[in-house]
């Protein structure tokens, strides 16, 4: 990660958004990467992935983030780091591409948010408690 | 719980907790068990089999939300037992119409998770019709799963899925020229580009259309995209238009489209790789590269050579990396002095992490296509002064061999030589060259000024101070040599010279001790010493070793795409082509090197590394190889004498039946050996098989053995103490292989079952055999694979070790301080600990040495052992006998003699610690002759063989895998 991190960092603004990564993870690897403000986001793909979808793969991921936090900044991703999984879930599977449109993947994720707080926390929190004492 | 994991805690205590919450009632307590299952667990583990019958409960169940959490928790983490009890159920959802898309659409790319795993659970009767129904689906988010799940399905077996294929291109007709999409899968403007990606990359794997019709459709929809695609303003419109149509052009390479639409492809790539974006520029180059490789669009292509150069310099490193592939590619004898010329000027301005690549492949170019070999060894010689850190060895030492056999090369490069000593600041590597080519034909310049023996002697002398030990060696053989070519002698220089040898004779270094005792020794033995040093024979044409690494490389880059397989069809055609080169060309000069000095034949062998006594009278003391094992060519060209090249002992061995096949002291030899086997069995393998078992101990695929008729592939799996291999036997002709036979010989500790080998090999078939392998007792002994089968009239024989050998049971384990120190405090002493020094280790880095554990799955713990210079590795071993076994392994090496080093094993078992300690230390040293035996096949071309072979000494046990491994044990 933090290698990534270097390498990415090193990159000017106006190159190109690939990167091979054979050395980083392993052969026949790329890193696509996009960056908006302050958000990077990278993905990692091997040579049976066009790279250009997974360019647009982020940018829909960046817009579905985008409807669901409103303006989103990293402090939404640190704050609502489930949410952000779940969106991610949605979209990718298994590391294949699930689902690309955004509205469809907002749907579910407020449907599994729904459901999430229709059972309260509290109990939940109480029974596993209880049930540690119970060992 | 999963903040105590994320701290890199255990958690094992709650396994079970998060797996008995799968099967709760209550939608969030479900939820909190998949989740921290799907995290905690990998797919190995034990506690999920327990999880399957709650899973498929959920599967079957009726409630929508539970089934996606369950198909969510098998995609991610599902193993094969999982596909073996889920695949059908998992199927039923994806096609029933019950469903919703969003349980549908998960279904299939769960599938394709278990599919990976376990291709079998998959592939049923009537499954492809089922999916060519699920085409017609006009939802575009279960549409898009499916085709990432056909994708898969057809790159395993294109042949059940043709009635796919109609329905693809009918997807792409709607997709790019109906337009016919709902608005919201619509991107930019495009309609959903990932499906029409994933439709073309599906395609792609089938090998061509046959069908006039739909072939017609799609390439008029091709066309379509090939022409309507243009750069425009918005980015994010301009990404998918272009992944659209670089899929496009990928296809259209794939199908061999005609000439017209070719060349419009690289037209429009060319245009790519001129405009502003990045991206595109870089995706330009690569598909440009890749047409290269497919079809004969070169002409074309040189066009925007200029352009191409112009990447060069390109501020991306990405880009810059491309243009070099591309340039690499492209080269042919026309054009590759420019390229060959720019790629040298550009290397004083490339980066470092560029520039080991740029050196090897100008030097492989101007191999290849070198006009005139001047001209070669121009570009070398200028190659190792401006790179000299970044050239391999392989580089410097394929000059040597290109001077050494061409007599009207010799002048010119000791001149060149010359030349490069003069300059005031140059590289070792530079020195190395100089002072070998000066050495051998100083003497063929001594007219001209400057270059008399004691100037040339001066002048390299000066370097010597600054040099590593190696090119010390080097410089020695070189004085010896121009004292023998200095006629009349010369007194004062050969003082000069003998005051130097008398001073390394007390070199630490035994390798320039040797050289430095030798030489002095042998220069005073007066007109002997012109023989003894007389110039090197010359080297058998073999293939360059530079090519043959960047034919590894290409060859290892497997890959599925079936574009990428017809290119490795040439290249492993390429390689039968030039093997068989040096095949025909070698006898004459093998024998010539014979007639020239027939008295020296009791020299011929190595007695260091064959272990024969040779007591042979006072030439044996004088025997000037070097016992050193090295695994690279350097042993051919460091002997500094010219008594004996390789190629001498090869030849040889058919007249003295003891020294027999010879030290074979590294792989090159293997090669140098092949002609005289020629005589007697036309069928040689390709590639050297000792190496190819090597790579396979380190890897579970790949090819195991290879010659022009047959290829035998492998793959394995490993699980615990059971393995599970594939043998691939492929027929490489166009006539059938006969007789097929294949015969284990397992050793005691594994039972294996090898499935019926069928006795005919069709033509262009290939042949999967599966083999079961049980380890009952740790051991190292290794299963000898005895292969025969019939071409023609030859009939062929080999005998292959197959790599099912002790590290194969191995699971890499990870222990932290407080797990180790007390096991390795409760295991004391012999027989389950037990410590060795070993001597005469393999020279390597600490970084390196770990790595070669990891690679062995010795899990490589850091940290664990305060001090630095030493590595703690663990890992589990798994057999019958033993079960599941910690093994723990430190390592204390010397960081001031990297040659020797401590090792400690334990394990809770006596055998299984010997073993291990053994296993190890035959993966530290380097044993020249029991690593790489020469090739095993024609076993009859052994000379008398002893009947009661005795180990190491008779060449019998060297060449025979099972035998030779009997004698190290």
């Amino acid at each position: 990660m933090r290698r990534i991190y270097a390498v990415l960092c090193s990159r000017p603004e106006s190159v190109c958004n690939f990167i091979e990564a054979e050395s980083i993870s392993g052969p026949d690897t790329r890193f696509v990467y996009k960056h908006y403000a302050t958000l990077y986001f990278v993905f990692l793909f091997d040579s049976s992935e066009n790279e250009l979808t997974m360019l647009d793969l982020i940018q829909v991921f960046a817009e579905t983030l985008e409807k669901c936090f409103k303006n989103v900044c990293e402090l939404d991703l640190v704050f609502n780091y489930s949410k952000m999984h779940t969106i991610l879930d949605e979209i990718i599977f298994g590391g294949q591409v699930l689902e690309t449109n955004s509205s469809e993947v907002m749907k579910a994720v407020e449907e599994i948010s729904k459901l999430e707080t229709a059972s309260s926390a509290l109990s939940l929190v109480h029974k596993s408690v209880s049930g540690w004492r119970s060992r | 719980m999963l903040y105590i994991y994320m701290l890199g805690y255990d958690v094992d205590f709650g396994h079970m907790e998060a797996v008995s919450l799968i099967s709760a009632p209550k939608y969030p307590e479900k939820q909190v068990g998949y989740i921290v299952t799907s995290c905690l667990l990998n797919e190995n583990h034990d506690f999920l089999r327990l999880a399957i019958n709650a899973v498929r409960n959920d599967i079957i169940g009726r409630n929508e939300t539970f089934q996606c959490l369950a198909l969510t928790l098998v995609g991610n983490i599902g193993g094969r037992d999982f596909a073996e009890s889920l695949a059908l159920d998992v199927q039923k959802l994806l096609i029933s119409s019950s469903c919703r898309p969003l349980v549908r659409k998960k279904a299939a790319l769960c599938l394709l998770r278990l599919f990976r795993k376990n291709p079998d659970v998959v592939n049923v009767d009537g499954w492809s019709d089922r999916m060519a129904q699920l085409l017609d689906e006009r939802d575009l988010g279960v549409l898009t799963s499916s085709m990432s799940l056909l994708v898969a399905l057809v790159s395993n077996d294109h042949d059940s899925y043709w009635s796919c294929l109609p329905k693809c291109v009918k997807i792409l007709e709607r997709l790019a020229r109906n337009q016919d999409v709902p608005q919201e899968y619509t991107y930019y403007g495009i309609p959903s580009p990932w499906l029409q990606v994933k439709t073309m990359r599906a395609l792609q794997y089938f090998p061509t259309i046959e069908d006039p019709n739909t072939r017609r459709s799609l390439f008029e929809v091709l066309q379509r995209i090939l022409m309507g695609t243009d750069v425009v303003k918005n980015v994010n419109k301009n990404n998918a238009s272009h992944a659209v149509l670089f899929e496009a052009l990928a296809l259209v390479m794939h199908l061999d489209a005609e000439k017209e639409m070719m060349s419009q492809c690289v037209a429009l790539l060319g245009k790519f790789i001129a405009v502003r974006e990045p991206n595109i520029r870089y995706l330009g180059l690569e598909n440009m590269s890749r047409m290269l490789m497919v079809t004969d669009v070169l002409d074309i292509i040189k066009r925007h050579q200029a352009q191409i150069i112009t990447s060069l310099k390109d501020p991306d490193i990405s880009i810059r990396r491309r243009a070099l592939d591309l340039l690499y590619g492209m080269c042919d004898v026309s054009n590759a002095k420019d390229i060959v010329e720019e790629l040298l000027q550009y290397l004083s301005t490339a980066d470092f992490a560029m520039r080991e690549e740029l050196a090897l492949k100008a030097a492989i170019l101007a191999e290849k296509f070198a006009p005139d070999l001047s001209w070669y060894v121009d570009v070398i010689l200028q190659l190792i002064d401006k790179a000299g850190d970044f050239v391999s060895d392989d580089i410097w030492f394929r000059v040597v061999q290109f001077v050494t056999n061409n007599e009207d090369l010799q002048p010119y490069a000791a001149v060149k030589a010359r030349e490069y000593l003069d300059k005031p600041a140059i590289h070792e590597t530079v020195v190395k060259v100089s002072a070998y080519i000066l050495g051998e034909y100083s003497h063929l310049l001594a007219r001209r000024p400057g270059c008399s023996p004691k100037e040339i002697f001066s002048i390299i002398h000066e370097k010597l101070p600054t040099v590593s030990t190696s090119t010390i060696a080097i410089l020695l053989s070189t004085y010896a040599k121009i004292l023998m070519h200095t006629q009349p002698p010369d007194l004062e220089l050969q003082n000069q010279i003998w005051a130097i040898f008398s001073k390394y004779e007390g070199c630490i270094d035994v390798e320039i001790q040797q050289r430095a005792v030798e030489y002095f020794a042998l220069s005073r033995k007066g007109a002997a010493l012109s023989d003894i040093l007389a110039e090197m024979p010359k080297f058998p044409e073999r293939q360059s070793a530079l090519i043959k690494k960047a034919e590894d490389t290409e060859a290892d880059a497997a890959e599925q795409s079936a574009i990428k397989l017809r290119a490795q069809q040439q290249t492993s055609n390429a390689l039968v082509v030039t093997d068989q080169r040096p095949a025909n060309g070698t006898p004459p000069v093998t024998q010539l090197s014979l007639v020239k000095m027939p008295s020296m034949s009791n020299v011929d062998h190595n007695p260091a590394e064959q272990g024969v006594s040779q007591a042979n009278g006072t030439l044996s003391v004088v025997d000037p190889q070097p016992s050193r094992p090295s695994d690279d060519n350097i042993g051919d060209l460091l002997v500094p004498l010219a008594i004996e090249g390789p190629p001498g002992s090869a030849t040889l061995s058919g007249h003295s039946p003891v020294f027999g096949f010879g030290g074979a002291p590294n792989a090159e030899d293997a090669l140098a050996i092949a002609p005289v086997e020629e005589q007697i069995n036309t069928v040689q393998p390709i590639g050297n098989i000792a190496e190819r078992f090597h790579a396979l101990c380190l890897k579970d695929s790949g090819v195991l053995y290879e010659d022009p008729y047959i290829q035998i592939g492998i793959k394995a799996e490993w699980r615990v103490h059971q393995g599970r291999l594939v043998l691939f036997l492929g027929n490489k002709n166009t006539a059938p292989l006969v007789s097929v036979q294949a015969l284990i010989l397992p050793p005691s500790h594994l039972k294996m079952e090898l499935s019926l080998v069928p006795e005919t090999i069709p033509p262009r078939a290939q042949v999967q055999c599966p083999l079961e392998v049980v380890n009952l007792r740790p051991s190292r002994d290794v299963a000898v694979l005895d292969f025969s089968y019939k071409f023609g009239t030859n009939v062929v024989n080999v005998k292959l070790r197959l790599p099912a050998i002790l590290n194969k049971f191995f699971q890499p384990i990870t222990v932290s301080a407080e797990e180790f120190f007390p096991q390795w405090r409760s295991l004391s002493g012999p027989p389950l600990k037990l410590q060795e020094v070993v001597r005469g280790v393999r020279s390597m880095s600490l970084v390196e040495m770990a790595n070669l554990f990891n690679s062995f799955r010795l899990m490589v713990c850091p940290g664990l052992d305060p001090n630095t210079n030493n590595l703690i590795a663990s890992t589990t071993f798994y057999s019958e006998s033993t079960r599941a076994m910690l093994c723990l392994v430190r390592i204390e090496t010397d960081p001031a003699d990297r040659t020797q080093l401590r090792m400690t094993v334990a394990s809770g078992d006596p055998t299984l610690t010997f073993e291990l300690k053994e296993f190890i230390k035959e993966q530290l040293i380097s044993i020249p002759t029991a690593s790489r035996a020469p090739s095993p096949v024609s076993l009859q071309a052994q000379p008398a063989e002893p009947p009661q072979p005795l180990p190491t000494s008779s060449p019998a046990a060297l060449s025979d895998p099972g035998a030779m491994l009997a004698g190290l044990l």
